[in-house]
């Protein structure tokens, strides 16, 4: 018969049992014999349920915004694959030995819906050595790898390589390929939403290139790539891209009046709502070389951007808060017709 | 014992604005001949002697207005016979003739317009030109110096 005594002798007693086993070593942290069974259904009960209430709070979008895709694939190989492995490539046995064994993604990403894929990516899962995002306020490259999960599967050897290496050139030394994978062997940019780098100010992709290195523009898919580069690389890099000759990026038709708005928003800015004149900065040889060219730049990724300096969720070269100032009284229509005006406006010298 | 912490008060507000007022004198000084034995490099001329509007816009020697250009003031300040036609903010053709800048909070010396172009939001809160300390002390200086001078 238990009595009160018992319970309160348990209550005191079973912790300090636990911690005294813990103590001297009595549990065994090797990976070699796995968990007990009972540990195994515990652990996944308690992650899935987890990931599932939480998304509970993520505000899925209804479609999966397709124009990332390049980014993210290229982000996967360089990031991920090595874990869960890429379409085509076996993974190594060391893989295949961790505790919790890191599932095969494309026959595991069914499992989730778009909202727990969102969470599980941007947080990052505790005890299996799955990393949280590496930029805390970049959702947007988080939803683009959620969209790139769901491309995954579809995916075989040739395909995934076309996406997510397609722009490399597997000559190029690591730091550069590093590089081509998102921005293209010519510095175009491959997809709308990674920005053309070629003939861009070479003080302002340097600046950029040590803001991603120091923290102060995040993103999660520019991050590894800076992460241990050397400075004097960096500048090198910046040097490569500014001296190849820009493309201009954009081909999709815009109509006119959005082009023509975005004009007059660009040359003369909105006096009423205290926008300062674009021109100001972004056009003429003569400007600041932190200031960068946006001429023929992708609209998307300048719509992004500026959205981005509008949240204050994007810093850059130490003028960035100018840009965050002037972005904060710009609405939607604005953004979409000025980023439209000067994806198409010609790149060629002022 | 209240007396006692009024007095108190009393003492430092006055100390306070013995500093300040320390503080703008000095800065009125540079503008003036003294200026020179300050290490400035300003020509006493330049500053007092006014001249029409256009020739003494472009008047760059210091490189005061290349560089108010190239870092884009212009998008929010007109001077009138440049290439600066902003509209956003106040038209600066005449700053160097006015008794004092930021809504009448700073005396109208380059001192002090070079403490507005690098922290206006200090100056003047509220304010809607963002602040520019984060370039070089010397170009700031330059600007200001420039600005000063369009009578």
């Amino acid at each position: 018969m238990i009595r009160l005594k018992h319970v309160v002798l348990g209550a005191v007693g079973l912790p300090i049992v636990i911690l005294l086993g813990a103590w001297v070593g009595f549990f065994n942290v090797g990976a070699s014999s796995g968990h007990w069974k009972v540990t195994a259904w515990f652990l996944q009960l308690a992650m899935r349920s987890a990931v599932r209430t939480y998304a509970l709070a993520v505000d899925a979008p209804k479609t999966l915004d397709s124009r990332g895709l390049p980014a993210a694939a290229g982000h996967f190989a360089r990031g991920c694959a090595i874990c869960h492995g890429e379409p085509g490539e076996p993974r190594s046995p060391a893989v295949m030995r961790m505790l919790p064994q890191p599932p095969d993604l494309a026959l595991t990403v069914g499992d989730w819906t778009d909202a727990q894929l969102f969470r599980i990516v941007k947080h990052g899962i505790r005890f299996t050595g799955m990393p949280a995002w590496p930029a805390r306020d970049r959702d947007d490259e988080v939803w683009a790898m959620v969209a790139f999960l769901r491309e995954l599967p579809k995916l075989d050897a040739n395909g995934f390589r076309d996406l997510a290496l397609g722009g490399s050139q597997p000559t190029a030394p690591a730091a550069l390929a590093d590089c081509t994978r998102c921005h293209g062997g010519h510095g175009g940019g491959r997809g709308d939403l990674v920005p053309a780098l070629a003939g861009q100010k070479e003080a302002y992709l340097f600046a950029s290139l040590q803001a991603y290195a120091r923290g102060d523009r995040t993103s999660g898919f520019m991050a590894l790539p800076v992460t241990g580069v050397d400075p004097a690389d960096l500048a090198a890099l910046a040097r490569h891209f500014a001296a190849q000759p820009s493309v201009s990026a954009d081909s999709d038709q815009v109509p006119a009046e959005v082009i023509g708005r975005g004009q007059q928003i660009a040359e003369d800015g909105i006096p009423e709502r205290n926008v300062p004149a674009c021109s100001g900065c972004h056009i003429g040889s003569d400007k600041n070389p932190l200031y960068p060219r946006l001429d023929g730049q992708h609209a998307a990724y300048l719509e992004r951007q500026l959205k981005l300096f509008r949240s204050e969720s994007r810093g850059g070269t130490r003028f960035w808060h100018i840009m965050a100032t002037a972005a904060q009284r710009l609405t939607d229509d604005d953004i979409r017709a000025v980023s439209a005006f000067f994806s198409k406006r010609s790149a060629g010298p002022q | 014992m209240s007396a006692n912490v009024g007095l108190f008060l009393l003492v430092g507000c006055a100390f306070c604005f013995f500093a300040k007022s320390i503080g703008w004198a000095a800065a009125d000084e540079l503008g003036e001949p003294r200026a020179t034995a300050l290490g400035l490099t300003i020509a006493p001329t330049t500053l007092t002697a006014p001249q029409p509007d256009n020739s003494a816009a472009l008047r760059d020697p210091g490189g005061g207005l290349s560089l108010f250009l190239r870092n884009g003031c212009g998008a929010c300040h007109t001077i009138r016979g440049t290439n600066a036609h902003g509209t956003i903010g106040p038209d600066l053709s005449h700053l160097g003739s006015r008794t004092a800048i930021g809504a009448g909070v700073l005396p109208n010396t380059e001192e002090a317009i070079a403490r507005f172009i690098a922290r206006p939001d200090l100056l003047k809160p509220g304010v809607r030109m963002p602040a520019f300390d984060m370039l070089p002390q010397t170009d700031i200086q330059a600007i200001a110096r420039y600005l000063k001078a369009l009578q």
